[in-house]
Formats: structure tokens, C-alpha cells, sequence
């Protein structure tokens, strides 16, 4: 345990010291979530009827891009992960006796904790002051947070594992990127989306992860109305995870017989 | 012309041996999904119908093909500031911008030939967008050739004014990612790409005209979705913000290159 601490300090130290250097971070921090929502607010307000649906719809983009900001921060930050491969320390790192399992989710979770605070605490600001806010108890909070944070987390860790197998990353994060927020259902219900995206959706955490969101801050809804989804949300996770084991097990073994983590 | 030409070239030269599939797919992606959101939107939200104030603001009823338009528009819009735009950064990553400095070129047909070879380029990804939006039942009727020729013009005049300012901004700051990124999600905002500008507040109304491509985008609206035409007013808008981005950009262009270099050495 004590290993992991100083792994997951060392690793959050790191990632201050990249994404910090300038204040111009804030703008991915706040700014531009914060003008993707109002883009989206205003783009899908003439589709419902008269203005009493304003504030609901706010609310709901808000946890669409509040879930979103999560996830995606983390494939920014495997992004800044497959640079160490770039740049050569990726090997150092696998030669260091830090766990690879370790290093991967620390990573993440430094990253995230550091990059989603703001629009955390602007989102809180917002739904008080929307007035949207039902939860069923106080506890339900805590619920959204992790429902939040742990599979964002196995999610970083199974995107920073895969890196061990490609030198080009560039096209996953692509398609991490618009695609994700089109399936997960951030901008509309999921209900809305046809089957065959619906089914493509239901393998990214977001997606499980929005839906305890919305159900628990928007519709009051308690822990026993979202078992399912949290059982299955709790599986996804410890299925990435152990997916990430996998992957950096094999992903080693490969690299220890063609000497590729060296070979840009 | 001859270095707008050599350019235009050279881009494309570069562009058919290493055609860089991850940003078309990038690019045409969110033009797509945008699409795509409307679509299921309009169904599920609309039941299949807009409301009055839509109407009323934008001057058609028409909700998807007014979205085709906007993503197009975008498309075309973040292309030409991806290539003109960061044209120069790119020379001082490369470390060739002293060379260039130096060579007997000058900046406006280099400049020019980013442009035209956006332009071209990214006609390919506005014939795919404009394929799905058919496929969903989109059907574009501009007022007439000339007037669709005049719309478009007037947003590559605006666009480019708009890369040659931020040129200057990404080789001073040394830094184009921020930038970049900044002008897309504020433009998407500001000047009527997705909704009609009416819906925003109306300080954030007046903060567009500070941007050349809303006036421009108006212009597109009338031909492409209300059906007025041009309007020559906001055409008039156009040209005039257009021309003084593209003069101030020019003018100032010197004075930032003497920094970046400066700073490099």
C-alpha cells in the first residue's frame, strides 16, 4: 500500500508539472467545457416546447458534459502517456520496480483529479442555482461521485495500458472524442439513439455512469431504483481493469522479445 | 502568384503522398455527429417539429437543413485556420520560419496559396457531410448560383483575415493548441453556426459582429436557408470586417515575426 501511495503521488506530482506550467490550462478546465455546453444548449433548445423546459434541459447537458469532461480528460492524459513512449521514458518507467498496474491508474487519477475540479465546482454552483437538483437522500452524493470516478479511473487505466501496443495512438483518441459523447448519450437519452449505436454505447463506462448521474441528482431516484446500473457499471469497471492487467502483462512480454518500447 | 501557386503545390504534394486520414476523419466526424444530433433531436425532442421561435428567428422552419449548413460552414471555417492559420507556427516548429523570413517571398500569396489549397481540400469533406445530410432528408435550395458563389466567397474572405490575425497570435504566444481550440468553441458560439445568433444574449450578440465570419454566416443563412438572397448590408459587413482583419494582420505581421524570432534565438 504504502508502494502505491508514493507511485500515485509521484505520478500526480508529474502530471502537475506538465499540465500546470501555464495559466492558459484554465481554458481546457472551464472555458471550454463551458462554451461546448452552451453550444449544445442552444442548438437543441428550439427542438422543446416554450421555455418552462429550459432550465431541465440545462440540467441535463450539464451532467452530460460534467460526465464527459471526466472521461474525456482521461484520454487527454493517456494522450500525455503515449508521449512517454515518444520520448523514450516509457521504457524507464517499465525498468523502474514502480507496478505497472499501479502506474497506469495513478496516472489517470492524478490527471483527472487535478483537470475536473473547476468544472466540478462550477457544475455544483450551477444546479443550486438552476434549482434542479432531487436527490433522494444526501448519501445519493456521494453515490454520483463514485459512480463518476471509479470507472473514469479503470477507464484511464485500460487506455494507458493499450499503449503499450501501438506507437500511433492518434486515431483511438479520435475516436474517443465526438463518437463518445454521440453514443453515451451526453447531448440526448440514450432511449433516443437507434439500437445499433444504443449497443455501442453500452461498453464505454460514461454511458452507465451518466445514466446513475442524471437518475440520482435529476430524478430522485434512490439505490435501490439504480442497482442494475450500478452492478453493472461496478462490472464494466473491474472488467477494464482487469482488461489493463492483460494488456500490460502481454504488452510487456512482447516488448521484452522485439525491444519495440525502444524503437519509437 | 507564383508563391501562391508554389504553395498551393506544395500542400497538395505533401497531402496526396501522407494524407493525414485521422484529421478528415476528425474533422468530418463532429460535422457528421452534429448532423446526427439534430436528426434524432428533431425526432425524439420535436416530435418531428420546430418551434415558432425558430421560425421566427432564423427565417426557415427548415431545422435540419439550417444545421447542415452551420456544420458545413464550421468545417470549412476550422479547415482554413488549420492550414492558413498555422502555416507559420508550423514553419517555426520546423525551424525554417529565419528561411522563409529571409527568402523574397511575400506573405500573401504564401498565405493565399494555404487558403486555396483549404479551399480545394476541403471540398471533399463538405460533398460527405452534404452526402449524410441527404440521406437524412436534407434538400438545399440556394436563391441562385451567383448568389451561393457571393455567400461562400464572403466566408473565405472573413476566414482568411481571421487565420492571418491568429497567425500572428500563434507565433508570438509560440503556441497554437490553446489558441486554436479557444476561436473554435467561441465561434461555434458566437456567430450562428448551430442556432440562429437571436437565441444568445444580446452582449454575446454584439461580441459576434467582432468576428468576421458572423456577418458572414448571415449572408450564408439568407442564400442557403431563408431563401431572402444576399443581403447586401451584411455583405457590405463582411467585406469591410474582412478586408480590416486582413489589413491589421498584415500590418502587424512584422512586428510578430521580429518577437518569434527574437524569442527563438
Amino acid at each position: 500500500m504504502r508502494h502505491a501511495l508514493r507511485v500515485l503521488r509521484a505520478e500526480a506530482l508529474k502530471q502537475h508539472r506538465q499540465i500546470f506550467g501555464s495559466k492558459l490550462v484554465l481554458f481546457s478546465m472551464l472555458v471550454w467545457p463551458l462554451l461546448q455546453l452552451a453550444e449544445a444548449y442552444y442548438m437543441l433548445h428550439p427542438l422543446q416546447g416554450g421555455d418552462s423546459g429550459g432550465p431541465r434541459l440545462l440540467a441535463f447537458l450539464a451532467t452530460g458534459t460534467l460526465g464527459f469532461t471526466f472521461f474525456f480528460s482521461l484520454v487527454q492524459s493517456s494522450w500525455h502517456f503515449s508521449m512517454e513512449r515518444q520520448s523514450g521514458t516509457l521504457e524507464l518507467l517499465f525498468l523502474s520496480p514502480a507496478n505497472r498496474l499501479v502506474v497506469v491508474i495513478a496516472n489517470g487519477f492524478g490527471a483527472l483529479v487535478q483537470n475536473v475540479w473547476l468544472f466540478v465546482s462550477f457544475s455544483v454552483a450551477m444546479f443550486w442555482w438552476l434549482g434542479v437538483v432531487n436527490v433522494a437522500h444526501p448519501g445519493m452524493y456521494a453515490v454520483v461521485f463514485l459512480a463518476l470516478l471509479v470507472p473514469a479511473v479503470a477507464w484511464g487505466a485500460f487506455l494507458n495500458s493499450l499503449l503499450i501496443f501501438s506507437r500511433d495512438s492518434a486515431f483511438v483518441y479520435t475516436l474517443l472524442d465526438d463518437p463518445m459523447w454521440f453514443v453515451s448519450g451526453v447531448r440526448l437519452p440514450t432511449s433516443a439513439l437507434p439500437e445499433l449505436v444504443r449497443a455501442a454505447g453500452s461498453v464505454l463506462p460514461l454511458t452507465g455512469s451518466l445514466a446513475i448521474v442524471r437518475g440520482a441528482l435529476l430524478d430522485g431516484q434512490g439505490v435501490g431504483d439504480l442497482a442494475g446500473e450500478l452492478v453493472t457499471l461496478t462490472g464494466l469497471s473491474a472488467t477494464l481493469l482487469l482488461a489493463a492487467v492483460v494488456a500490460l502483462r502481454v504488452g510487456e512480454a512482447r516488448a521484452q522479445r522485439t525491444g519495440q518500447l525502444k524503437l519509437f | 502568384m507564383v508563391v501562391a501557386w508554389a504553395t498551393l503545390r506544395r500542400s497538395w504534394l505533401v497531402t496526396r503522398r501522407a494524407y493525414p486520414w485521422t484529421y478528415f476523419v476528425g474533422n468530418l466526424l463532429l460535422g457528421v455527429l452534429t448532423m446526427g444530433l439534430a436528426y434524432l433531436g428533431l425526432r425524439v425532442l420535436g416530435g418531428g417539429e420546430v418551434g415558432a421561435e425558430f421560425r421566427e428567428k432564423s427565417g426557415t422552419g427548415d431545422y435540419l437543413a439550417y444545421i447542415a449548413v452551420g456544420a458545413a460552414a464550421l468545417m470549412f471555417v476550422k479547415h482554413c485556420i488549420l492550414w492558413t492559420g498555422k502555416a507559420m507556427i508550423q514553419e517555426q516548429r520546423e525551424g525554417t520560419m529565419g528561411a522563409l523570413i529571409v527568402a523574397p517571398a511575400r506573405r500573401l500569396p504564401y498565405l493565399a496559396g494555404f487558403s486555396m489549397f483549404s479551399f480545394t481540400a476541403v471540398a471533399l469533406e463538405v460533398a460527405v457531410l452534404f452526402g449524410c445530410a441527404t440521406l437524412l432528408g436534407v434538400r438545399l435550395a440556394p436563391t441562385g448560383w451567383g448568389d451561393g458563389l457571393l455567400a461562400v466567397a464572403g466566408l473565405a474572405l472573413a476566414v482568411f483575415g481571421m487565420s492571418v490575425v491568429l497567425s500572428n497570435v500563434m507565433i508570438v504566444a509560440g503556441e497554437a493548441h490553446i489558441t486554436q481550440n479557444s476561436v473554435f468553441y467561441a465561434i461555434a458560439v458566437l456567430s450562428g453556426f448551430t442556432f440562429p445568433r437571436p437565441y444568445l444574449p444580446e452582449a454575446l450578440q454584439w461580441l459576434g459582429e467582432v468576428v468576421p465570419v458572423t456577418a458572414a454566416m448571415d449572408v450564408v443563412r439568407g442564400v442557403f436557408n431563408a431563401g431572402t438572397g444576399v443581403d447586401p448590408g451584411r455583405l457590405a459587413a463582411t467585406l469591410l470586417i474582412g478586408l480590416l482583419y486582413t489589413t491589421a494582420g498584415f500590418l502587424a505581421m512584422p512586428w510578430a515575426e521580429r518577437r518569434a524570432m527574437e524569442r527563438s534565438y
